[in-house]
């Protein structure tokens, strides 16, 4: 019985080897090739592995990473093709939304030192940003609250409330839904310059937007 | 000309004379370390003298921590070792030369023994008045094999409640903000500065940490849910709950006295005003009214009134007013900007920073608004002033070249020490009561 595999399994190398030879290699063949080297693994393990066999195993062991290789290939570029595809849809959806964003064209207003009323440079920048709001009228508006590093912690958090507060009022005396507005006010601790300069102040003491 | 002369010494006598009747006036309480001309007291401590070998393994002499422990009030001067001319003869009799000490200038003068006592072993003290020349106290303290800490921190607390009348500081903690890019936590350490710990762990943004007067519960204001809400956690289960979460600001303020409510500072009514919040009931009650920012309140501790910052004259000031909100009155005018008000547990006066030569001082007033003194000159920015429970320290948050540091001086600006020292940031100092409060 041992013997009659054996032979089956020569045989099928053998032919397998020629179908390598001929250079027409299929799927196919392979997998039941594989088949046979596994019988033929088997069978040789269980009587001691001749010489001969040895070579046609590894003939049959270069098919099969052939074939492993060829599996490879196409799964990565399956994969490549998928990234591509996703990439691609990131990007749309980024410039679509750079473009709606830029689009919305919100600024921020800025103050003067410890101070939270509207600046005159500020009422322009407000009546724009109105605008945009009205425009998107689905959309909660949150106000931001900023202030220099000056100062305690806890007064900036305060003042930082009422530079919003201030905002929010102005919106909605231009027509804006208070219901729509949140405030929210971080104090010295969100700056976006972290320089100890007049110039770092400045840009610090502001009210920022956000629509969610 | 003879006359003139004559009257002006007079006068210059005359504050010396006042001191002096002052001096006899507090009889049983040594040091008045609250009189203006207070120096610190020299005091000697001798290592603890030990039985001759054979007596087995000895416990660790509690005089290193004694000294590091009284150091640390920043009112006492310790001699160094050196300067004694009495050798510690080990088992010598127990005769004092009182001159051999006062000839190197100790007012004081701690000696002892370690005793076996039972199966561990006792350090007898006394404490010695040099230039009485007299034993102010006698005590035995047990020690244990370990670390000789515990036994010096309660010698030094006698010391200092003999000579003072007030235990001090010792079994304090102090809570405070490490502000990191990534974000800032409240953290807490002992008194000095051993046992640091993480109160909170978010990288969010943090301010007022404030313990309750009990030491049960710790209140304090985190953004960690996305915006400024009040937290009450119960120190000893670490229960935590939102008491505040109104729309817009929600700061924590300080305890009442009786740790029965809390002050908070709350935007939701359109502008920041000082509400009282009873904890048990979530009772709110608003206590100011001014269209203005009115922030962080400080309660006295006699419960009577509240120092608050307002900026309803123009610029950032400190007020006071009574506990329900009526008789407001401005307590600070020099400088545009005033903030910051910690209450003395003692009573009395306001400590605050304030904005001087473009630099933040720590100043204090009383509440009358009156004898103003500033107490910090350096070159750096000292901020957020908070009292030590014996209302003889002040901790503070200092920054100078991008270093950061937490002090403590003394309540009249004296003797000022680094507790930590980081690139981050360590803010927002909040020192705990007694533990023997809680």
């Amino acid at each position: 019985m041992k013997k009659h595999f054996t032979a089956i399994g020569l045989l099928l190398i053998l032919v397998f080897s020629l179908t390598i030879f001929s250079g027409c290699a299929e799927k196919k063949a392979v997998v039941k090739d594989e088949t046979a080297i596994q019988e033929q693994k088997v069978a040789a393990a269980q009587q001691g592995a001749p010489a001969a066999v040895t070579t046609d195993d590894e003939a049959a062991q270069k098919a099969k990473e052939a074939a492993d290789r060829e599996a490879a290939l196409k799964e990565q570029a399956a994969k490549e093709e998928a990234a591509k595809k996703a990439a691609a849809a990131r990007a749309a959806w980024a410039k679509k939304n750079a473009e709606a964003l830029l689009d919305l064209n919100l600024q921020n207003v800025y103050f003067d030192y410890d101070k939270s009323s509207i600046r005159p440079d500020a009422r322009e920048i407000l009546k724009a940003n109105a605008e945009i709001f009205t425009k998107n009228s689905s959309a909660k508006i949150v106000v931001e609250g900023h202030c220099d590093e000056r100062g305690t912690a806890e007064y900036n958090m305060a003042l930082g409330e009422r530079r919003a507060q201030e905002v929010k009022q102005y919106l909605v005396n231009l027509g804006i839904d208070a219901s729509r507005i949140e405030t929210i006010s971080y104090g010295k601790e969100r700056p976006l310059d972290n320089r100890s300069i007049e110039e770092a102040w400045a840009l610090n003491r502001r009210a920022q937007f956000l629509l969610k | 000309m003879d006359k003139k002369y004559r009257l002006a010494t007079g006068l210059l006598l005359i504050p010396l004379w006042i001191f002096s009747t002052a001096g006899f006036a507090a009889a049983k309480v040594y040091i008045d370390i609250d009189a203006p001309g207070f120096q610190q007291f020299p005091i000697a401590i001798c290592d603890f003298q030990s039985p001759k070998a054979g007596a087995g393994a000895l416990p660790e002499d509690p005089a290193e921590s004694v000294r590091r422990y009284l150091d640390l009030t920043g009112i006492f001067r310790i001699l160094d070792k050196k300067s004694f001319l009495e050798g510690v003869e080990p088992g010598s009799p127990e005769v004092i030369r009182f001159s051999d000490w006062s000839v190197i200038g100790a007012d004081f003068l701690l000696r002892g023994h370690l005793k076996p006592a039972g199966a561990g072993w006792s350090a007898e003290s006394r404490l010695y008045d040099v230039t009485r020349g007299e034993v102010i106290f006698e005590k035995k303290y047990p020690l244990t094999a370990g670390s000789a800490q515990a036994p010096g921190l309660s010698i030094a607390s006698d010391i200092l409640l003999a000579l003072t009348g007030d235990e001090g500081d010792f079994r304090t903690q102090i809570a405070f903000v490490i502000k990191k890019k990534s974000g800032s936590d409240i953290f807490t350490m002992n008194y000095d500065a051993s046992d640091l710990k993480n109160m909170t762990n978010d990288h969010s943004i943090v301010a007022a940490p404030r313990w309750s007067p009990d030491s049960r519960y710790f209140a304090f204001t985190s953004y960690k849910n996305g915006r400024p809400m009040v937290f009450l956690r119960h120190l000893k289960t670490g229960k935590e709950k939102v008491i505040a979460s109104f729309p817009g600001l929600n700061l924590c303020g300080s305890f009442s006295p009786d740790g029965k409510k809390i002050l908070l500072t709350l935007s939701k009514d359109g502008n920041e005003e000082i509400y009282a919040l009873e904890i048990e009931t979530m009772h709110l009650k608003r206590l100011t009214n001014s269209y203005s920012i009115d922030v962080s309140p400080a309660w006295s501790p006699d419960g009577r009134k509240i120092a608050f910052v307002s900026n309803r004259s123009g610029s950032p000031q400190i007020f006071v007013m009574d506990a329900d909100g009526e008789n407001v009155k401005r307590i600070t005018f020099e400088g545009s900007y005033n903030t910051s008000p910690s209450w003395s547990p003692r009573g009395g006066r306001i400590a605050y920073e304030g904005l001087i030569n473009r630099k933040y001082q720590i100043f204090s007033v009383d509440e009358e608004g009156n004898n103003l003194i500033q107490l910090t000159f350096d070159d750096a920015d000292n901020e957020y002033p908070s009292w030590s429970p014996s209302g003889r320290q002040i901790v503070f948050h200092s920054r100078q070249s991008g270093k950061s540091r937490l002090c403590i001086m003394n309540a009249n600006g004296m003797n000022l020490r680094v507790l930590k020292e980081s690139r981050d940031f360590l803010v927002m100092p909040s020192w705990s009561p007694r533990s023997g409060e809680r």
